[in-house]
């Protein structure tokens, strides 16, 4: 059983690390062969955790609604909405429009999904609005710094900005394009150092918190 | 004064959001239509666009869904436009499941707005697991990858996909991002392997944090936001919803930022206030 859980994955890992490592430096026919294979097992792996994401909500909002925790009637809407999509879904056989019709899924899509994840995303604009208004505030040099740069920036992004303050254009383009690429740029190689370090550290078996259980399992 | 300035900082939300309505709502039923300045991250898109011969292969990737439509719809309708305007051949797909629908009637209103056919001018390819993975199945083998379009027609053989064998066939991709899978998922398993021209466009909030891969010229030009959607509407000088849009979207930001000033006039008046009531230790 340890073989199973322990030594057989780790030895898939590494083997499968190594081997499509090199394989990107490789342009032989029976390389390109591979990786096309390959990719298509990662599409199905994907697939899969697809049906796990579906089993690891259903038994978090079933836990909800069992134990009648406060707002487990939304967790029941969950279940609800989930049910009816499935069945209008199969009854539609996948499509939402058949020879230029729209089917019940597709009605489902263009009248339920598209205005509620709409409205959720507008909504946004209010809280923000209602946010910035109470939290950014020039409490220190730094903050004012920033206050400044985001009043510049949200004026020289919009015609009307640039009408009243035709300078802002230039320097929010300054802005975007010096300051902010030079702060993302050193996030980001900072990140990808970190993911590199990482991966080669789950290749070579010394990250095992995949496996579950953490590094002692 | 000082009352006033403790009363203004603790105002009711809900006056907030009834000054964003507004600003919302007044310059969509009386638009104002001020110029819109175009970026040379936008005008690049277009350029690249106008400089590509008949028939080259545009591979359109709308990777959204529903919440980011209202910024990320007109900038797709608007490079469609163009690209059937050029008569381009554009392969259509999503990285975004939830978003398959409605990227499929964009592509299905633009296409009969332009008399297009599918299958010879355009093909909608829909969406398969994988993300990075799929990226580099279609670097492979688009057929492998694709076996059959959206409307379950087999993509072998279809004549807008004449000549095309895989990733490096396409003359240019644009990938709409609202988050990732997205632009940067392209580039790094798409466009550093099978060498294609690449360029984005995303929503406002992600739009700061591709501006890295637009200077190193890892993408050549971007479209942030409705703004950009404005931009590209304003250089093929078809105006659009995101025209339509942006005198909203100015008023929106022209509230917020005076209401922040104001919030920081009050919070400088009652500081020395709070100050003197802060215990100490």
């Amino acid at each position: 059983m340890i073989f199973l859980k322990r030594q057989l994955p780790l030895a898939i890992t590494f083997v499968m690390g190594v081997a499509f490592a090199f394989q990107y430096y490789i342009p032989h026919p029976i390389s390109e062969e591979a990786i096309t294979s390959v990719s298509k097992w990662m599409q199905i792996i994907s697939g899969f955790a697809l049906a796990l994401g579906l089993v690891s909500v259903f038994h978090v909002h079933w836990v909800k609604v069992k134990r009648q925790v406060p707002g487990w009637g939304y967790s029941l809407v969950l279940f609800v909405a989930t049910v009816v999509t499935a069945f209008v879904g199969f009854r539609s056989g996948g499509e939402t429009t058949v020879d230029g019709v729209k089917t019940g899924l597709g009605w489902l899509y263009d009248n339920m999904m598209v205005p509620l994840q709409g409205t959720m995303f507008s909504v946004l604009a209010f809280f923000i609005a209602s946010a910035a208004y109470r939290a950014f505030r020039a409490r220190s040099s730094e903050a004012g710094v920033l206050l400044i740069s985001a009043v510049v920036v949200m004026m020289g992004r919009v015609p009307l900005g640039q009408f009243l303050l035709p300078w802002s254009w230039d320097i929010a383009q300054w802005l975007l394009n010096v300051i902010n690429s030079a702060v993302r740029r050193a996030i980001l190689i900072g990140v990808s150092m970190g993911s590199v370090a990482l991966s080669v550290k789950i290749i070579l078996g010394i990250e095992r918190a995949y496996l579950g259980g953490g590094r002692d399992q | 004064m000082k009352e006033f300035a403790r009363r203004m900082v603790g105002i009711d939300r809900r006056v907030i959001f009834l000054l964003i309505a507004m600003a919302t709502l007044v310059p969509l039923l009386h638009p104002f239509g001020l110029p819109i300045k175009v970026s040379p991250e936008v005008k690049a898109i277009y350029d690249y666009i106008e400089a590509l011969p008949e028939r080259s292969v545009l591979l359109l990737s709308l990777d959204f869904d529903p919440s980011s439509k209202p910024e990320l719809e007109p900038q797709a309708v608007a490079l469609l436009r163009h690209a059937f305007r050029k008569n381009l051949r554009v392969i259509g797909m999503t990285h975004w499941l939830t978003g398959t629908s409605l990227a499929d009637d964009i592509f299905l209103r633009v296409a009969a707005e332009m008399r297009k056919e599918r299958g010879k001018d355009y093909v909608f390819l829909g969406w398969s697991p994988g993300a990075g993975s799929l990226v580099i199945a279609m670097g492979q083998d688009l057929y492998k990858a694709f076996p059959s379009d959206y409307q379950k027609n087999p993509t072998q053989g279809m004549p807008v996909l004449e000549g095309v064998r895989n990733l490096r066939d396409v003359d240019y991709l644009i990938s709409l991002a609202a988050g990732n899978p997205g632009i940067e998922m392209w580039y790094v398993f798409g466009k550093d392997k099978y060498r294609f021209e690449m360029a984005g466009g995303s929503t406002g909030v992600i739009a700061p944090g591709l501006y890295p891969f637009l200077r190193s010229g890892q993408i050549n030009g971007l479209m942030g936001g409705l703004q950009g959607a404005a931009e590209y509407e304003t250089l093929i000088k078809q105006k659009g919803t995101a025209t339509a849009g942006m005198d909203a979207q100015s008023a929106t930001h022209f509230v917020i930022i005076v209401l922040v000033l104001l919030c920081n006039v009050f919070y400088f008046m009652l500081r020395g206030e709070t100050g003197q009531q802060r215990t100490p230790g």
